[in-house]
């Protein structure tokens, strides 16, 4: 399976990734303004235009305050949220790693949304014929062999592009050669059960404004359980409702036989 | 008929306002998309329909499945009187819930790919065919009023005859549909095949009115579909406030139903006792009201027993918007009516039980609400509230919904016996 690994001490935050996503997806400019906190970044957050974005995050790295990137983009789960969440199938993994999505199935019922833990998945609100939008981790680009396009466009080799075990390998790699450097820790190894898009870090994972809190199990066996139990239920109340109805109405028959006169039989609906 | 006996005042009319008002912004909604009528944001891409149109619509639709079985499974025929009225509203009610489904969906026009497109694993696809599914057999619950009111003899006998075997069917393959497994689409089959024969061979009591599988059916896609509500926040502990979020919503959203089913019952015979001059069926509800602690009780002991569990139950106690709002649910909606309807006074006045039930609806409806707006907290995106446009959608499908309703009931033979009577 295919992965990112981003390794944000490597970044300078120069956005070439957000432009190239742009350019290989063909994604519209946005009008944007100035906004409160986060200095250079640009858009403020997600949207349907953007797939993927560079955070800039102003933190205290050894006593001085630093500028640290992050980015933001689908993290591409092996067991995605949004995949158990789509009625319809519409958002579905791929073999090779990528989370897509087709529009021709999707009802727009945004349950995607509501279950992804890293809010990524954005709707269009503003169009009539609205889609569920996010980064494919250039899919179609994947297929033929190549790297994501934001993967491939990067100056200092903050993003790189492999197999998964490799990527996780070679992590493991740069944080046991500068332990002082690195947090031990890969974001997204083990996150939501793991994902494809990976992150190593010298700050917190929060202060690159990823949420710290994502549970390491899969979000399917959050609904597992109560969808396992549906055949019990099903069987459970056909077996029990056919019995009390029988109960029932043998007991109404013995009494109509022992009271004749008031027995109604079938009464009236 | 003697329609012209109910007037039609000035609630009525404001009735019509509110929908045409209603029909001309959901015009407005499908020119404009989404975003220029609701205050929806990607952090809160759900809101004030999901909360109240769908996820509370359905529950008060419940008094349908719940009658239904007390007076066809379990021998409560002396709530004969009430059940049409009940699968009427359950009706209709599911089709104002497609309806103001319809309106919420992004992209509508696929609804229909939800029967061929199988997502097994995800709650929506639960919902979605619960809701086809259960609709169905409310169509085919009320198809005999509808026989009656035309004459339509050999439409009856055919229905008759078709029923069980429809009903077979459908579980089958809806039970495929969940589990992808020929084992328990068999056993499911096999097992309503089974009572069928036994009634067909005299050695099960029937009921000669309605077959006893189509109530069954009834019962069990309420079940699911009451249940399924609930899972489909199983998928949000990043985001549901703890003091709802639980692996066992989907008991919850199944025993609220229950609880509000008579609730709904009691409120609405009062209601259209008043608006269509019927006569009473006081004792009736005021009997029905005796069962109201009950569930009440029932719902109360375990949601708290599993707070506790969960060691969550503090949650409740800290100063926050939540559990404000926490406590005023289970103040209003399940403490304060299960005060009432324990007094032998309340159950003995109409305006008791009126009051009782409609604290009862307004607690569900809040819970549905605390459930799918409240009780969200996505860091980083602006609390949603609704748009005003929002809520006079909301007015107007329910608006249309109380009008279709009153048509029905001045119509079709739905409390025919009593208005005879009158």
């Amino acid at each position: 399976m295919k992965a990112l690994l981003i390794d944000s001490t490597l970044c300078v935050g120069c956005r070439g990734c957000q432009v190239a996503c742009k350019q290989w997806n063909n994604l519209p400019a946005e009008n944007t303004t100035f906004f409160a906190g986060k200095g250079y970044q640009n858009p403020a957050r997600l949207s349907p235009q953007t797939w993927t974005l560079i955070t800039y995050n102003e933190v205290k790295v050894r006593d001085r305050f630093e500028w640290v990137f992050g980015k933001q983009q689908c993290f591409h789960c092996i067991e995605p949220a949004c995949v158990t969440a789509c009625p319809v199938r519409a958002l579905e993994k791929t073999a090779d790693g990528p989370v897509v999505y087709d529009p021709d199935i999707c009802l727009g019922c945004r349950y995607c949304q509501i279950a992804c833990p890293f809010d990524i998945p954005r709707f269009e609100w503003k169009k009539a014929l609205p889609e569920i939008k996010k980064c494919t981790l250039c899919a179609e680009r994947v297929d033929a062999g190549l790297k994501p396009a934001c993967a491939a466009v990067c100056p200092t080799d903050a993003i790189i592009f492999g197999e998964r075990e490799a990527l996780i390998e070679e992590a493991e790699t740069r944080i046991r050669k500068a332990p002082r450097h690195y947090r031990n820790e890969i974001y997204g190894k083990d996150e939501a059960g793991g994902t494809c898009v990976m992150h190593l870090s010298d700050v917190a994972f929060s202060d690159l404004g990823f949420p710290e809190d994502v549970t390491k199990q899969s979000y399917a066996s959050f609904s597992g359980p109560a969808m396992n139990v549906i055949p019990y239920v099903l069987t459970g109340l056909g077996i029990g409702l056919g019995a009390v109805s029988w109960i029932v109405n043998r007991r109404d028959k013995v009494a109509a036989v022992e009271r004749p006169t008031e027995s109604r039989e079938g009464g009236e609906l | 008929m003697n329609n012209q006996q109910v007037k039609s005042g000035p609630g009525v009319v404001i009735l019509w306002l509110l929908a045409l008002f209603g029909l001309v912004l959901i015009v407005y909604r499908f020119g404009a998309g989404l975003g220029a009528v609701t205050n929806l944001n990607d952090g809160y891409p759900w809101g004030l329909w999901i909360g109240v149109d769908v996820l509370a619509g359905i529950a008060l639709a419940a008094g349908g499945f719940f009658l239904a079985g007390i007076c066809h499974l379990f021998g409560g025929k002396k709530f004969h009187a009430l059940a049409r009225a009940s699968i009427t509203t359950a009706f209709l009610g599911y089709l104002l819930f497609i309806f103001a489904l319809l309106i919420d969906l992004g992209r509508p026009w696929n609804l229909w790919r939800a029967i061929f497109n199988w997502n097994h694993d995800s709650p929506m696809f639960e919902v979605a065919w619960c809701v086809m599914l259960y609709t169905f057999v409310l169509l085919l619950e009320f198809l005999p009023i509808m026989f009656e009111k035309y004459t339509w003899a050999g439409f009856k006998k055919l229905w008759d005859a078709l029923v069980p075997w429809v009903i077979i069917i459908i579980m089958g393959l809806f039970t495929f549909a969940m589990t992808d497994s020929v084992g328990w689409t068999v056993t499911i089959a096999v097992v309503l095949l089974v009572w069928e024969v036994a009634m067909r061979t005299g050695l099960m009591p029937r009921d000669k009115q309605m077959p006893i599988l189509l109530i069954m059916a009834g019962v069990m896609y309420s079940t699911m579909h009451q249940s399924s509500l609930g899972t489909l926040f199983t998928l949000a502990p990043h985001c549901l406030h703890p003091l709802w979020y639980s692996p066992w919503l989907p008991l919850f959203f199944f025993l609220s139903a229950v609880m509000v089913a008579p609730a709904m019952v009691i409120f609405e015979g009062i209601l259209s006792e008043k608006a269509f001059r019927l006569p009473s069926h006081f004792n009736l509800l005021s009997s029905i009201g005796r069962f109201m602690p009950y569930v009440l009780g029932i719902y109360l002991v375990v949601k708290v027993v599993e707070l506790i569990s969960r060691g969550t139950a503090l949650a409740a106690f800290e100063p926050t918007t939540q559990a404000f709002s926490w406590w005023l649910e289970i103040a209003v909606g399940v403490l304060l009516p299960m005060a009432l309807f324990l007094s032998p006074s309340v159950l003995q006045s109409r305006a008791g039980l009126f009051w009782g039930s409609l604290l009862v609806v307004a607690g569900l409806i809040w819970n549905r609400l605390n459930v799918a707006v409240v009780g969200i907290d996505k860091p980083g995106w602006e609390t949603y509230y609704p748009h005003w446009m929002e809520i006079f959608i909301t007015l107007g499908v329910f608006a249309i919904g109380l009008l279709v309703f009153r048509w029905a009931m001045l119509n079709l033979p739905i409390a025919q016996e009593h208005r005879e009577v009158a």
